[in-house]
């Protein structure tokens, strides 16, 4: 097996998961920056309803 | 603070695209020829520096012309002529010219003031931005998604009930489609390619479109929560949309540069808001018409569609350009 060829397969999955990371990162600061406050209640009635819909 | 982002922001994005006016379509051409272009459908037109001396610009023999990818065949040229300042030399062919191929054109012997300045070969081709505009038309409206070729109906058919709904969801669409599709171009371009991971391009332009999907979920959830719930479901059905996946894959399939990527997801955005739109105007008129019980709702809805994509293909064939 060619070296160079496992050298890029690896380069380029491990550059795509620190994109993945990163995105993974922003969403999660954008989501804590943008956050809605919902009212606790609401799933607690959605828990007793059936839920088939 | 935010104001200030909001300011700077429109002022980058003109500073970019004067930049992008006085390159696009700029050639390192010979210093001596100033310009070339297409006239009409026969002609091409050489603007030199200087004056040229007549009796050599009216020969034919002084050019060979040929379309770039096949330098074998040549373009006979029928006559020439010289405009009445000597600058410019105007080249008429018998045959049509294919204007969507750049010609070079090679000048022998270039005569000017009795001296010779040497032989130098330039390229002729349409102006950039108009082959820009004719890709943002195109999918836009020639070869629109929805009409032509029945792509992203889920969406089209959930939010095109009411008028407001449907520029909202059009207008988040066209965000969304630019967004995802400029950032797969750039992962296609300089991860997957040149590491070889063409084969993971469907996976990774889903997870690209689902990032801009749940990055305007989360937005548009507190900066508008009236749209956001007119949207419902639709908004995170926009993930499975198959245009928004067209898209980069077409992206991908034809090599295209930022500029031509970017004039295409915003058509085909702009395209998909075309559509929501007039379909919103006749479905809310239809809310109001006497249609049939079996009909009602999104039988007659599909038949207007119907009708529709009908209308588009006198669009079909259509060059601009």
């Amino acid at each position: 097996m060619d070296l160079s060829l496992i050298k890029l397969a690896i380069g380029g999955l491990a550059l795509l998961g620190c994109i993945g990371l990163f995105f993974g990162i922003g969403l999660a600061l954008a989501a804590h920056k943008f956050a809605v406050e919902v009212n606790p209640k609401v799933e607690e009635v959605l828990e007793v309803l059936a839920g088939a819909q | 603070m935010g104001g200030m982002n909001h300011n700077k922001f429109p002022a980058f994005g003109i500073a970019l695209l004067a930049i992008l006016l006085l390159t696009a379509g700029c050639e390192p051409q010979s210093r001596f020829v100033k310009k070339t272009a297409f006239k009409g459908s026969h002609d091409i037109i050489i603007t030199f520096a200087a004056p040229v001396d007549a009796a050599w610009a009216t020969d034919t023999a002084h050019y060979r012309v040929y379309e770039k990818p096949d330098p074998d065949i040549r373009l006979e040229v029928a006559s020439s002529s010289l405009s009445k300042n000597g600058h410019e030399v105007r080249l008429h062919f018998q045959e049509e010219l294919n204007q969507d191929q750049p010609h070079m054109v090679t000048v022998k012997n270039i005569m000017s003031g009795g001296k010779s300045l040497g032989t130098t070969v330039v390229k002729v081709k349409k102006l950039y931005l108009s082959f820009l505009f004719s890709i943002l038309i195109g999918a836009m409206l020639i070869q629109n998604f929805v009409f032509t070729k029945y792509l992203g109906l889920c969406v089209f058919f959930g939010t095109s009930q009411k008028k407001s709904t449907a520029v909202g969801m059009g207008i988040t669409f066209t965000i969304v489609m630019v967004f995802s599709a400029m950032m797969s171009w750039a992962l296609y371009q300089f991860v997957l390619k040149p590491y070889h991971l063409d084969y993971l391009q469907i996976i990774v332009f889903i997870g690209l479109v689902s990032l801009s999907v749940q990055a305007v979920d989360t937005v548009l959830r507190k900066v508008n929560p009236l749209l956001f719930k007119a949207f419902g479901v639709y908004l995170v059905l926009v993930i499975a949309n198959c245009i928004i996946m067209a898209v980069p894959l077409i992206l991908a399939d034809n090599e295209y540069n930022a500029w031509e990527s970017l004039m295409l997801s915003l058509g085909a955005g702009l395209g998909f808001l075309v559509a929501l739109f007039l379909m919103s105007s006749v479905r809310e008129r239809l809310e109001l018409a006497n249609v049939p019980r079996t009909y009602r709702g999104l039988p007659i809805a599909f038949v207007v569609a119907g009708l529709f994509a009908l209308a588009f293909l006198g669009f079909s064939g259509m060059s601009i350009f």
